[in-house]
């Protein structure tokens, strides 16, 4: 009898048969919404997920309605984006999405966000920039070199030896400007025979980079690991000379996320707690514009339209994360929850 | 090809050692006795039976099929961890014969690296009981001993095993033993290709592709000298596992080419004895572990070392047979060098535990404290308390009930490692506590064992590694977790004239919840622990007909979260295994045993963790050769 029992829990564990496999969400079943398409003004969140789990995703914010739509890609592919979401950049009503630990970038419509393309055969990418219509460039943190994708073809057809990982890059009067993290440098790249130029030693692990309205290029440089002090650096592309060094008196801190308003006259960067400071001003200003007040501010976003400030913050980093919505002048306007680690904003224009 | 020139010397080894003791001794002597450390009857444990073991590949899936202990694999060869009435992998310490395994690296056992052909049984203490096994335990232990026989003469074995995915698995043992000795040498090997298929449901259309990258290869070899005197024991064992594998990517990763190489040696000699009313046992460890962790893409290189010393005299006093004192000192030395610290580092763990065991009629009681001294801490009390009372006097029908605490100390890598290591890390404590019931009851044919128990434990100062806003992460004494549930297990076996039919089900519920917070914002408050599911259930049946052995074992694991606010989850699993063996007397002495093993019978599609791939419905045939 207690044998019967046994038989009748184990028939009914193999009845229910779930035809679910890996990872499910609870708030997706919620969320199940008809796309809509991305409005010009969106804000799309790019969420890294998880090393090995998968959870990389992606979200959209409309500023007027403060509606958020979360797992975009998901809903739409039926698959995840992959692992570790890292950064993404905007080409007409295309997103490229650069996946750094799957070794990938996921070409996405902004409008419903269906896949179009899967550019493969990275290393470990970080960011994307197109240098022409043609053609864009991918850093990588690893493959030693910068990757050179043919964006007609969606492959990768040559790349720029170089040493260490590459890192935040941009696009000024022809010449491509690289952070170099492992060698502390600024490279300068020719994007017509994509040939390094010229390196000029920077403050340690540059990890932004940004130009502002006089095309002064702007590098922020951690000082890696309480190895040397941070720097906050401003480069004239024209002379490949560095104007000015601001120092950050604490060893300790740990700037990054160097942004500039659409203005191209006030930057803003994380260090714990978010500054910003005039392209002009004599030191760097040492009163936040907004304090972290206990959380870890891990990505900020600087809105071309409005120049409202959004953070993002990762919590615990095993939870979705959330995002708060600032003003310009630094005052809380909204806050919403996203994927898990909000690590990139992207614009749509 | 150096591998398989070893293997040879190995064998040759081992036949040289058979043709030295070939000398019989035919004398049948009583086995004389020492009574191990065993566990206080107030507390939980688990014990496994000899076809469990002989089952089971390795300990992981010895625990995994047959306990609560909920194992956390990432595959086939892979590293597996445990996690025990919701605590995490650092929170189960596993012994060899006394002997603490645990590196001094992580905290953590890799049970996939341990092949049930190495020890002879194993058991499991649930909760507190875990404190008689030294410090750190606040999920519970596992133990895996290994026994001496004597005057058995000689005796051989062979095992070959092929399996599906290029699996080849061959274990030898060979032993001697007289009225005075014990010899025993077993060696190893398994070369496993792992190259299985598998549904990619990350990509569009849901493509069908071999596992890439998950070759391993483990070898070891393990060499007993035991010595019998008029009351004592002297002997000792030297024990080498290799293990290189390469680390399979998960199914969103295209290409990544990672390998991991262990190396072990871990040596232990042991006297023990008993004299009057005075049981002893005196045991030196030394445990040497070498880990080289390679990844091409990313250009790493590192290389781990770590040594542990683990020196134990415990006693054991009868005053009479209901009065027994304890008396437990444990000296521990760790040291370890890695490429993530600046500079070697080495502590002393040490502690001393003293206890009382008493039987007044129908209860049997137990107090032991154990006095910590990890470094330059020192914790005078971490003690534990634990009765059984028989409520009927003609039923075997006990209440149990027990509580203690217990503390984990940090780890070196949490401690040094470069950067992020903190050295202000607090010692995580877990207060612990258990009540249950056992009920056995033999009857003509057939014999009853259940046993339910619910605990209750909470830890404080649980260390969790997170990313800090200098970008690198670091440990901090962060989350105060509380466990509860149940665990229950349920024997029933019969005896049918030629026919032995064996149940066994057990079954655990654990609630394990995080209750602390830095910032209201964080929405792990009050939620499930990632990767502890609420239920888990084993069944196993086994048949025994004549020369037939059955055996079908269940296996369902409940859901788990993947995130900390318990937004995402893998769905539940059931699994089956089926094992089927033929015993064949070939003359006196000798017999064979054939052996057929399905794997994942019903060809289930599931995660144990997010995005790894599992093999479906597989095989393996194995022939075993026995003269004893």
């Amino acid at each position: 009898m207690g044998r019967l029992s046994i038989v009748a829990i184990i028939l009914s564990f193999l009845s229910c048969t779930k035809d679910k496999i890996g990872p499910q969400c609870i708030s997706c079943q919620e969320e199940q919404i008809q796309i809509t398409a991305t409005l010009l003004s969106d804000l799309l969140i790019i969420n890294e997920g998880n090393f090995g789990s998968g959870s990389g995703s992606i979200s959209r914010y409309n500023p007027q309605t403060k509606r958020v739509n979360n797992n975009l890609f998901l809903q739409a592919n039926g698959t995840p984006i992959g692992n570790i979401a890292q950064s993404a950049f905007q080409i007409g009503t295309k997103a490229y999405v650069v996946i750094n630990n799957s070794n990938k970038i996921e070409v996405i419509d902004i409008n419903n966000f269906s896949s179009l393309h899967t550019i493969t055969g990275f290393n470990s990418p970080r960011s994307f920039l197109p240098i022409n219509q043609n053609t864009a460039y991918v850093t990588d943190l690893y493959a030693n070199s910068i990757q050179i994708v043919n964006l007609n073809s969606n492959s990768i057809t040559a790349s720029i030896p170089l040493s260490g990982w590459t890192e935040d890059l941009l696009l000024h009067n022809d010449s491509v400007y690289v952070c170099d993290m492992t060698n502390d440098n600024l490279l300068i790249i020719d994007p017509n025979n994509n040939s390094l130029v010229d390196s000029i030693k920077v403050g340690e692990s540059p990890n932004s980079i940004v130009i502002d309205k006089d095309s002064m290029i702007w590098i922020m440089c951690s000082g890696g690991f309480s190895s040397s002090n941070p720097k906050l650096i401003k480069f004239n592309p024209q002379t490949r000379t560095i104007e000015t060094i601001f120092t950050f008196p604490n060893i300790a801190e740990s700037p990054g996320n160097l942004k500039i308003n659409a203005t191209g006259d006030q930057l803003y960067f994380i260090n714990s707690n978010i500054y910003k400071t005039s392209i002009y001003a004599n030191s760097i200003n040492t009163t936040p514009i907004i304090t972290s007040n206990g959380n870890k501010f891990y990505e900020i976003g600087i809105s071309p339209i409005t120049e409202e400030i959004f953070i993002s913050d990762a919590i615990d980093y095993i939870q979705d994360g959330i995002i708060f919505r600032y003003s310009s002048s630094g005052n809380l306007i909204h806050q919403f929850k996203t994927g898990v680690i909000p690590g990139h904003f992207l614009f749509i224009d | 090809m150096r591998h398989t020139f070893l293997y040879f010397l190995l064998v040759n080894f081992l036949l040289l050692t058979l043709n030295s003791f070939s000398q019989k001794d035919a004398i049948n002597i009583t086995t004389f006795k020492v009574v191990e450390k065993k566990v206080l009857p107030a507390y939980k444990t688990t014990r496994f039976d000899s076809i469990s073991k002989h089952n089971a590949t390795n300990l992981a899936e010895l625990l995994s099929n047959n306990s609560t202990v909920f194992i956390k694999s990432y595959g086939s060869g892979s590293l597996a961890t445990a996690s025990f009435r919701g605590t995490g992998a650092s929170h189960t310490k596993v012994q060899w014969n006394g002997i603490n395994l645990n590196s001094p690296m992580n905290g953590q056992i890799d049970f996939s690296l341990f092949p049930s052909f190495f020890f002879d049984d194993a058991e499991v203490h649930h909760g507190a009981s875990g404190l008689i096994d030294g410090n750190g335990a606040l999920g519970g232990s596992i133990l895996m001993n290994s026994k001496e026989t004597y005057a058995k003469g000689i005796s051989a074995n062979l095992n070959q095993s092929i399996g599906s995915f290029g699996i080849y698995i061959t274990a030898l043992r060979g032993a001697y033993s007289n009225k005075h000795w014990f010899l025993e040498t077993k060696v190893y090997n398994n070369l496993s290709e792992n190259n299985f298929t598998y549904i990619n449901s990350t990509k569009r259309n849901k493509p069908t592709e071999t596992q890439e990258n998950a070759e391993f290869k483990q070898w070891g070899i393990q060499q007993a000298f035991y010595r019998k005197f008029k009351n004592s024991t002297l002997g000792g064992r030297i024990w080498y596992f290799n293990s290189d594998r390469n680390l399979p990517h998960t199914m969103l990763v295209s290409d990544n080419i990672e390998n991991q190489t262990d190396k072990s040696l871990r040596n232990l000699i042991e006297w023990k004895g008993l004299s009057n009313r005075f049981q002893y046992r005196i045991c030196s460890g030394f445990i040497k572990n070498g880990l080289i962790y390679e990844n091409k893409l990313a250009n790493i290189y590192s290389k781990n070392k770590s040594y542990l010393s683990d020196n134990n005299i415990n006693t054991k006093f009868y005053l009479n047979n209901n009065f027994i004192l304890n008396n437990d000192i444990n000296i521990k030395y760790e040291s370890a060098k890695a490429d993530g610290y600046n500079e070697n580092h080495t502590r002393f763990n040490s502690s001393w535990l003293f206890g009382l065991n008493k039987k007044i009629k129908r209860i049997d009681m137990n107090f032991f404290n154990r006095l910590i001294m990890v470094g330059k801490e020192f914790k005078p009390i971490a003690p534990s308390l634990g009765v059984r009372y028989q409520i009927l006097k003609k039923e075997v029908l006990y209440i149990k009930a027990n509580a203690g605490i217990n503390y984990n100390y940090p780890t070196f890598n949490d401690l040094f490692w470069s950067p992020g290591g903190n050295k202000d890390l607090n010692p995580e404590e877990a207060q612990m506590s258990e009540i249950g019931f056992n009920f056995i009851k033999k009857l003509a044919k057939t014999s009853i064992n259940t046993e339910i128990t619910g605990f209750y434990s909470e830890v404080k100062d649980w260390i969790i590694w997170q990313p800090t806003e200098f970008g690198y992460w670091s440990p901090n004494n962060l989350k105060k977790v509380e466990n509860k549930g149940v665990e229950s297990t349920l024997t029933i076996s019969t005896i049918l004239s030629k026919l032995t039919v064996n149940n066994k089900i057990s079954y655990a519920y654990t609630e394990s919840t995080n209750k602390k917070t830095e910032k209201n914002l964080d929405n792990s408050v009050n939620k499930q622990l990632i990767y502890v599911p609420f239920h888990k259930l084993n069944y196993n049946l086994n048949l025994n007909y004549n020369k037939f052995t059955l055996n079908y074992n269940f296996n369902y694991t409940g859901q788990r979260f993947t995130t900390s606010d318990n937004n995402w989850y893998l769905p539940a699993n059931f699994i089956s295994n089926i094992h089927l063996a033929r015993q064949i007397k070939l003359r006196n002495k000798t017999s064979a045993i054939f052996t057929l093993k399905v794997n994942n019978l019903l060809n289930q599609d599931y995660q144990s963790i997010a995005w790894r791939a599992i093999p479906g419905r597989n095989y393996l045939f194995s022939f075993s050769f026995n003269f004893n």
